[in-house]
């Protein structure tokens, strides 16, 4: 018989002989060649090496496998794993209370450690994704006061600073601007488009930061004056769902702003920019754009009109310290040089390059683009995490080492039979390790579940789907070995410590009243709770202060409504006020809970010279009802009258009349605010007098300290401050609304309530509060669950003890005070070492607001009144159980 | 009874090689339980049974002729061994001992 073509394939064949017992392979891989032979005669080639394989596959059982290596060779100690495994399981069932306190401490411990951990990692992943992150820089400019103080730190830079520094110093490869032009409308045809913030950049802005492009050349995009970019989501808003089917390249969009139109044609269309970015915007259009708009002189500006994000790229490695120092040295007196002052540009500026990577974490200017994270707080959440954490598996340590009574017998058995210590200790890690594998499904539920929470409250879209995000698998999994490890490795080494004749004999090995490492366990968490509990008080105390401080100036039942462009003032201002539920109305550049943004330079006259200021005078531009509808008092001098605008033309007829407040008078150097009504004062390009002191209020937020400020009356009014009455609110912002149609057609409405401004400033720290307080709770919740498993538990080994005690007459209290002054002694130490700890901490955060409350007496003595009173409640509760209990329950047995 | 313990497919597979005296190798064993009882059998069960019942005892075996057809390999015949027997005999009382047992009414089912 010739050799049959008709043989099954070699590597189901080598598979087969990998795992098949030597002494069982010759003959059934016979057979099964056979049977492939003859199967094959009735069926397809494929059809019969899908039966062989099944038929191997079949085989692929124990009983046709040759012996393991590995398996022979461990064989005992997965005995011995499994034997850990079954009385693991027991000892869990059967201690069921001290199981649900575990299960449910390590999990929630767990779940928010990775809560926390998901938005730590988040926050440090800001801006890594462009492909030259590291060589990325922002160029800021810091402003000196006369005295070499900063006064200003700009996240800005001037229009014409890009430029220059890129012609200047070859090390800068790149270097873009991005200009926002405040929400035009985006026209399509008829179609209109809700307005938009459009962002203006250089050319270099597709070399310095990756945006990938799904259509169009990144190369080629601004090659003309009039090509616009948008990202993904606005393609889809403007041209649908199928934009990518239209063939949108060339389209075109205008933009209309105050009646302004320009066309603009797509080029190009980017990807949305993904969350962890320091910036966000829909539309890029290239800068000559607005340097058109705006001219050579604004284009050309070096000094000052910060209004100009400025990005560049080194070529990779640059030092760039000595790059700023050189930029410092020589930038500012080449191109400023000496003021008409006499004094040097390079002594009120200088350069600073924030690494883009640095810039969501550390930065925090004048002007951020958007609100930035802070260092500082990702510590402090993480500190808490990692605390959750710890004070879970101290949980399980005192659980487990306070259970030790209930498992000496066994381990003495088997240290009798021939246990190592070092066996022990695995046993006792395998039921560590146990306890958190029971927990992780729960932990993964609940930090699901709570995920939509943390997400709305820090306004973040974190996700956590171990399906689709599979990287994160590992290090969840080295999370669990880590709390494994972790929460047993004190139990394992306690409990495979006990000697052995004391342990079969009974004896007690831990002396309840003695000072030992549970006790230290025990201390610490008291000492955690405490902290957290002083933390939460301190915060909510300074919340309260701000809520309660008053601004100097009234918030209540005051509409700010934007000016629309281009109307007329004072027929709009009529209008409004024709309604009896409108009060007042005063017209304004900024208002109150702003920021204090223009500032010209001021001189004081001494006699007939005028000497430079020195200081910081910003201003706000006003008309004469603005203190009114504020009900911002005069300390000095009158308000505004009808016919005193300030002109801002340079030739000599220029007139000023400044309201200055009582701060700016200080400055001065005036001994009484009211001195300072009628002096004579130069700002800018005016030259006036002080016609009233104002009393000092925050006009912007309790952060900051009040500095010098001054109002004048310049006709350059972007705001309408509305007094409206109390009730009919309804009606009155209907009509608002209806006036403002009226005046402004083709605009939307856009209106806010000074009160919610007011609490918007402070959004931030409630929202970050807000946090703080759940996570702190949540630890302390743990806390808690452990005191009550341990309280249990001695009591449960006291009970003879209390019964006893009884019966020889022991009162309810004094068993109450027995069990309860060990704990209470414990809180104490806790007291005494956390304290001052979280004293300076909190201290520190305090030192971040300028008005802050002072940590008093009760804040101190809350925490600790708070935890006695949880003590005493889990105490009591268990206590008297014990307490109550007939004596002859306890006593009749043994 | 508890000496021997041989499930149903045991039992067939220990009859059969019985059957095929001589000629009982893997494949003849397979074919002919699928032929006579019209149940499929896979190589994998077959062989396990095989394979534990002369760990037990019940079988012996000894390699025979290789062919082309089997890629060089050879055969492995199975035989029962006396105490196989003995298995089967017991299995064989057993159950006739149930069959003697069972009162004639019990399947009169007509009536």
């Amino acid at each position: 018989m010739s050799v049959s073509p008709h043989i099954p394939p070699g590597w189901i064949v080598r598979f087969f002989q990998w795992f098949c017992h030597p002494d069982y392979f010759e003959d059934i891989a016979g057979d099964l060649a056979e049977e492939y032979a003859l199967y094959h005669r009735n069926h397809s080639k494929r059809r019969s090496d899908w039966w062989y394989f099944w038929q191997v596959f079949r085989l692929f059982r124990p009983a046709m496998m040759k012996r393991w290596h590995l398996v022979e060779r461990y064989k005992t100690q997965i005995d011995m794993f499994k034997n850990y495994i079954k009385i693991g399981l027991r000892a869990l069932w059967k201690f069921k209370a001290a199981t649900t306190i575990n299960v449910i401490g390590l999990s929630t411990g767990i779940a928010a450690f990775v809560l926390i951990g998901l938005y730590v990692n988040d926050e440090f992943g800001y801006d890594k994704h462009h492909e030259h992150a590291a060589d990325i820089y922002r160029v800021t400019v810091k402003n000196y006061a006369a005295d070499r103080t900063v006064s200003r730190q700009w996240a800005f830079a001037s229009a014409g600073h890009a430029s220059r520094i890129k012609e200047d110093y070859p090390e800068i490869t790149h270097a873009t601007r991005f200009y926002p032009w405040a929400f035009p409308d985006i026209l399509r045809g008829d179609n209109k488009f809700a307005s938009e913030q459009v962002v203006f950049a250089d050319n270099d802005v597709f070399d310095t930061f990756t945006f990938p492009f799904l259509q169009g050349d990144p190369e080629h995009a601004f090659d003309d004056l009039y090509s616009i970019v948008l990202t993904e989501a606005t393609a889809i808003k403007i041209f649908g769902n199928d934009w990518a089917s239209q063939q949108i390249i060339g389209e075109q969009l205008i933009l209309q702003r105050s009646g302004q139109k320009a066309p603009f044609k797509v080029t190009g269309v980017m990807e949305n920019m993904p969350e962890q970015q320091h910036f966000h915007f829909d539309y890029l259009a290239p800068i000559r754009f607005i340097e058109m708009l705006f001219g050579e002189e604004t284009v050309n500006n070096v000094g000052g009109n910060y209004n100009w994000l400025t990005y560049v790229r080194t070529a990779s490695g640059a030092n760039t310290k000595a790059l700023e120092a050189k930029m410092n040295n020589e930038f500012w007196d080449k191109y400023i040089g000496t003021y008409r002052s006499g004094r040097e540009a390079r002594d009120f500026y200088d350069f600073e390059l924030q690494p883009l990577l640095d810039i969501h974490l550390q930065s925090n200017l004048e002007g951020e683009y958007e609100v930035n994270g802070s260092l500082e707080r990702v510590y402090i959440f993480g500190v808490i995490g990692i605390l959750l954490l710890f004070v879970a598996c101290v949980n399980y340590m005192n659980l487990a080492t306070s259970h030790y009574s209930r498992r000496m017998k066994e381990v003495g058995v088997r240290k009798v039979i021939g246990a190592f210590r070092s066996t022990l200790v695995k046993q006792f890690l395998t039921e560590s390790m146990l306890i958190t594998v029971i927990s992780f499904p729960l932990c993964l539920l609940l930090s699901h579940w709570a995920l939509p929470y943390l997400n709305n409250i820090v306004d973040k879209q974190l996700t956590f789907d171990l399906f689709s995000e599979y990287y994160l698998i590992l290090p969840v999994l080295a999370l669990l070995v880590l709390v494994g490890l972790l929460a047993g490795f004190y139990p394992a080494v306690f409990l495979s410590r006990i000697n052995l004749v004391n342990a079969l004999k009974g004896e007690q090995m831990m002396n309840a009243g003695k000072w030992n490492f549970r006790s230290w366990l025990v201390t610490f968490q008291y000492a955690v709770t405490i902290a957290l509990i002083f933390a939460i008080v301190v915060m909510e105390s300074q919340m309260q202060y701000i809520r309660n401080s008053n601004p100097g100036y009234q918030r209540e039942q005051v509409v700010n409504v934007d000016l629309p462009r281009g109307v007329n003032v004072e027929t709009f201002r009529t209008e409004m006020l024709s309604n009896a539920n409108i009060e007042k109305a005063a017209l304004s550049s900024r208002i109150p809970t702003g920021r204090l943004m223009d500032s010209w330079g001021s001189r004081i006259f001494k006699g007939d010279s005028a000497v430079s200021s020195g200081f910081r005078l910003p201003y706000v531009s006003v008309d004469q009802h603005f203190l009114d509808t504020y009900e911002i008092e005069l300390v000095a001098g009158e308000n505004f009258r009808e016919g005193m605008e300030t002109f801002l033309s340079r030739d000599s007829t220029t007139r000023g009349y400044y309201i200055v407040n009582e701060t700016a008078t200080r400055a001065m150097g005036y001994s009484d605010p009211s001195l300072a009504v009628n002096a004579k004062i130069g700002y800018g390009p005016t030259e006036g007098r002080i016609i009233g002191v104002m009393k000092d209020f925050h006009f912007e937020s309790l952060h900051s300290e009040i500095v010098p400020m001054m109002l004048m009356n310049s006709n350059n009014y972007n705001q309408m401050s509305l007094k409206v009455k109390p009730g009919n609110m309804r009606e009155t912002l209907s009509f608002i609304e209806e006036t403002w149609s009226v005046f402004a057609p083709e605009l939307t409405p856009s209106y806010n309530f000074v009160d919610e401004l007011f609490e918007e400033q402070y959004r931030q720290e409630k929202q970050w509060g807000i946090v703080i307080k759940v996570f702190a709770f949540i630890a302390i919740l743990i806390s808690c669950l452990g005191l009550v498993g341990l309280v249990g538990f001695i009591i449960e080994t006291k009970l003879k003890e209390i019964g006893i005690r009884k019966v020889l007459g022991a009162s309810t209290q004094s068993i109450l005070v027995l069990v309860g002054s060990r704990f209470l002694a414990l809180a104490g130490i806790a007291f005494v070492v956390a304290l001052p700890i979280a004293y300076y901490f909190m201290d520190q955060w305090l030192d971040n607001f300028v008005y802050r409350t002072t940590i008093s007496i009760l804040l101190i003595v809350m925490p600790v009144i708070i935890s006695v009173i949880i003590t005493f409640i889990i105490i009591s509760y268990q206590t008297m159980k014990a307490a109550l209990m007939n004596p002859v329950e306890c006593l009749k047995d043994e | 009874m508890r000496e021997f313990q041989l499930g149903e497919f045991e039992e067939i597979v220990l009859l059969t090689v019985a059957v095929l005296f001589g000629e009982a190798y893997g494949v003849n064993i397979r074919h002919e339980i699928e032929h006579r009882l019209n149940r499929k059998v896979s190589v994998s069960a077959l062989q396990t049974a095989l394979r534990r019942m002369e760990q037990k005892g019940y079988l012996e075996s000894s390699f025979g002729e290789a062919t082309a057809i089997r890629g060089g390999k050879r055969k492995r015949y199975f035989r029962v061994t006396p105490f196989g027997k003995k298995a089967l005999d017991s299995a064989r009382t057993a159950r006739e001992s149930l069959w003697m047992a069972i009162p004639k009414v019990a399947f009169e089912f007509d009536k």
